[in-house]
């Protein structure tokens, strides 16, 4: 039963990725840029812009370019149906392991982001629910509209600012690791793992020091719609049926508050998800401000660089991602309230 | 930050939430919402210089507080050698408080004509797919949910970046962003609407079915996209200041936040926080005002409900 779920939506998932891949694919060769004069300069000979127009494959038919793509051709480049994106037009190297090696820089950033404000969260969310139209609930209320408003590459700045230029206590934002510092061996990409891995200690503090704005920025503005959303399902919870019950049976007033925050972190795993996937490209305004090298980087130079094949393989990357957290939330969700399985 | 999440569940509560204190946001939301609309439409004239010509001094700081009251003075006697320069200039020797004014009118006319663009666009495809239930109005709502899992900020920028910097691509790719939310609330709305007594009545009457979902449903169902709309304005603004903030925005020097800030960003690291600071307050406090008036009017909405 669940499983055939699964993969029902597995399914689905695959029919709109492949959706999505052929509207990005025709939507950026509709609109209006040049990409080989881009690439050769403006003043290149007709000769020279005629050769790499056919290198990049774009003298052929936009169908024929498609398939190409997709891998429906066989004999010649592998495509998509291969496990290949591309090669990127700029670098000249594929897509994917291009992909590979940004990307765990964001999810990482995004990660330790999330957690650190579901950890500020839950506690301040359930409190103000606690006493709905109190004064700390209505001070949270503006808090969490607030936070949730915010231009986060200009707190990043302010951050450097007040945290780097004036108090000295964090690191310039020039990366994951001071420029000096060479960086542990590659082995998952997240840069405190493989600290570890390679034994050492002393890079993987370093490694946390970097981070520590950048993620705190992120927590911050992600802290908003996450308190916001915690105190009204926790508001709902505890009106609900199940609360007054385990109330009039005389249950403890803390156990009664852990229940109602079990059937209150259900719903909200939905949000979370959404947020997730939405800050795996959100992220890239923190991630320039700090220059950590991140997916979101990594599209910002493909986009302004005109380089097709990286602009599709980061949005086909970052949809799928989110695709898969949407369903993995879902389970979770049934998991906690086996209610909605059935 | 420009979250695309509409709640999903509407704000409860509001018995136990004392309307006055919602009051008071509602004030102080429409407050910054008319002040930023004043420097709109007059900002570019009133600053003491031209916000897009430089001034032969760069990178001066704005006045000490313990200064500001002798410059003010100097300033009304018209001792000083040229017009103070409140928040200081940035290293190019633009004025930095006529460009953090003249601003609004690149940032609120960008967000203004996006949202407008996508509110009539998305209302009419929403009212078209709640109203019509068929095979053509279940490919317009698939289609609007692979736009909407798109990654946001990347497509507006490789919209912007691919079609040219300008003001109107700027303006088309927003719009892009956020018709889907619209067809998505007002596809609920037309839902919940049409089910009540008076299509019903309508059609008991031989209205023709158009001029039902015209004239009856559509003023009935446009509340929450209008609504929505407070909202969606603030993150425009936010999303136009991210767009610059990457270089795939308005070019400089047209005054706008995102792009001063960007400007500063290289200085702030030597201890120049004015170039940067000014406008990101300016956007902090537009964007959380749209916001709260947004909140405060949505609240009355469900109130009166």
């Amino acid at each position: 039963m669940l499983l055939r779920s699964i993969s029902r939506r597995l399914l689905i998932g695959l029919i709109q990725l492949l959706g999505l891949t052929i509207a990005v694919f025709f939507l950026i060769r509709l609109l209006p840029a040049d990409p080989v004069s881009r690439l050769v300069g403006m003043n290149a000979s007709e000769q020279a812009y005629a050769q790499a127009q056919a290198q990049l494959g774009l003298d052929k038919p936009v169908l024929e370019q498609l398939a190409l793509y997709l891998g429906l051709m066989p004999g010649t480049q592998p495509g998509l149906l291969q496990g290949s994106l591309g090669i990127s037009w700029v670098t000249n190297s594929p897509v994917t392991s291009e992909i590979a090696a940004y990307l765990p820089v964001t999810l990482e950033l995004i990660t330790l982001a999330f957690l650190l404000a579901f950890v500020v969260a839950v506690p301040v969310g359930m409190l103000s629910a606690l006493n709905p139209g109190g004064r700390a609930d209505k001070g949270v209320f503006v808090y969490s509209l607030f936070a949730g408003s915010q231009p986060e590459f200009w707190w990043g700045l302010l951050f450097v600012y007040v945290f780097f230029f004036q108090l000295g206590v964090a690191p310039a934002p020039l990366g994951r690791l001071s420029p000096m510092t060479s960086p542990p061996e590659w082995v998952t990409g997240f840069i405190l793992i493989d600290t570890l891995i390679a034994g050492q200690p002393a890079k993987f503090v370093e490694a946390l020091h970097h981070l520590m704005m950048p993620v705190f920025t992120l927590g911050f503005v992600l802290s908003g719609p996450i308190i916001k959303m915690v105190r009204q399902n926790m508001v709902r919870a505890l009106q609900s049926d199940f609360v007054l019950y385990a109330n009039c049976v005389g249950l403890p007033r803390k156990r009664v508050a852990r229940y109602a925050l079990r059937a209150a972190m259900a719903p909200s795993m939905t949000l979370i998800g959404i947020l997730y996937g939405f800050m795996l490209s959100g992220a890239v305004l923190v991630e320039s401000v700090f220059s950590l090298g991140g997916i979101g980087q990594y599209a910002i130079r493909s986009v302004l660089a005109f380089d097709y094949p990286a602009i599709q393989g980061v949005v086909l990357v970052i949809t799928a991602i989110s695709l898969l957290v949407y369903l993995a939330l879902d389970l979770i969700h049934a998991a906690i309230d086996p209610r909605i399985a059935h | 930050m420009s979250l695309p999440v509409t709640d999903p569940i509407p704000e409860g509560d509001p018995l136990t939430l004392a309307p006055r204190s919602r009051d008071g946001l509602l004030i102080f939301g429409a407050t910054i919402v008319a002040i930023v609309t004043f420097l709109a439409v007059f900002g570019p004239h009133i600053g003491p210089y031209n916000p897009t010509l430089t001034t032969p001094r760069v990178a001066v700081p704005p006045p000490k507080f313990t200064e500001i009251p002798s410059t003010l003075i100097g300033w009304i006697n018209g001792t000083l050698p040229h017009a103070p320069h409140w928040m200081g200039t940035d290293a190019s020797g633009y004025d930095v408080f006529s460009r953090v004014i003249a601003a609004p009118r690149t940032d609120l006319t960008i967000a203004l004509a996006a949202n407008a663009l996508s509110l009539t666009i998305g209302v009419f495809l929403g009212l078209i797919a709640g109203y019509f239930r068929n095979w053509g109005t279940e490919v317009l709502m698939r289609v609007s949910d692979v736009m909407q899992s798109f990654p946001v900020f990347i497509s507006a920028m490789v919209l912007v970046a691919l079609a040219g910097r300008s003001t109107t691509n700027i303006i088309i790719a927003l719009a892009f962003v956020y018709v889907p939310i619209y067809v998505r609330l007002t596809r609920a709305e037309v839902l919940s609407q049409t089910s009540r007594g008076f299509v019903e009545a309508a059609r008991a009457l031989g209205q023709p079915e158009i001029k039902i979902a015209l004239r009856h449903v559509l003023p009935n169902s446009m509340t929450p996209a209008l609504i929505q709309s407070s909202v969606t304005i603030g993150f425009a603004i936010l999303l136009t200041a991210g767009l610059s903030f990457v270089g795939a925005g308005v070019r400089p020097p047209t005054p706008e936040w995102g792009l001063m800030i960007s400007t500063g960003a290289g200085a702030i690291i030597l201890g120049e926080w004015w170039p940067s600071v000014f406008p990101g307050i300016a956007i902090s406090l537009t964007v959380f005002g749209f916001a709260v008036l947004g909140n405060a009017l949505e609240r009355r909405y469900e109130a009166a409900q």
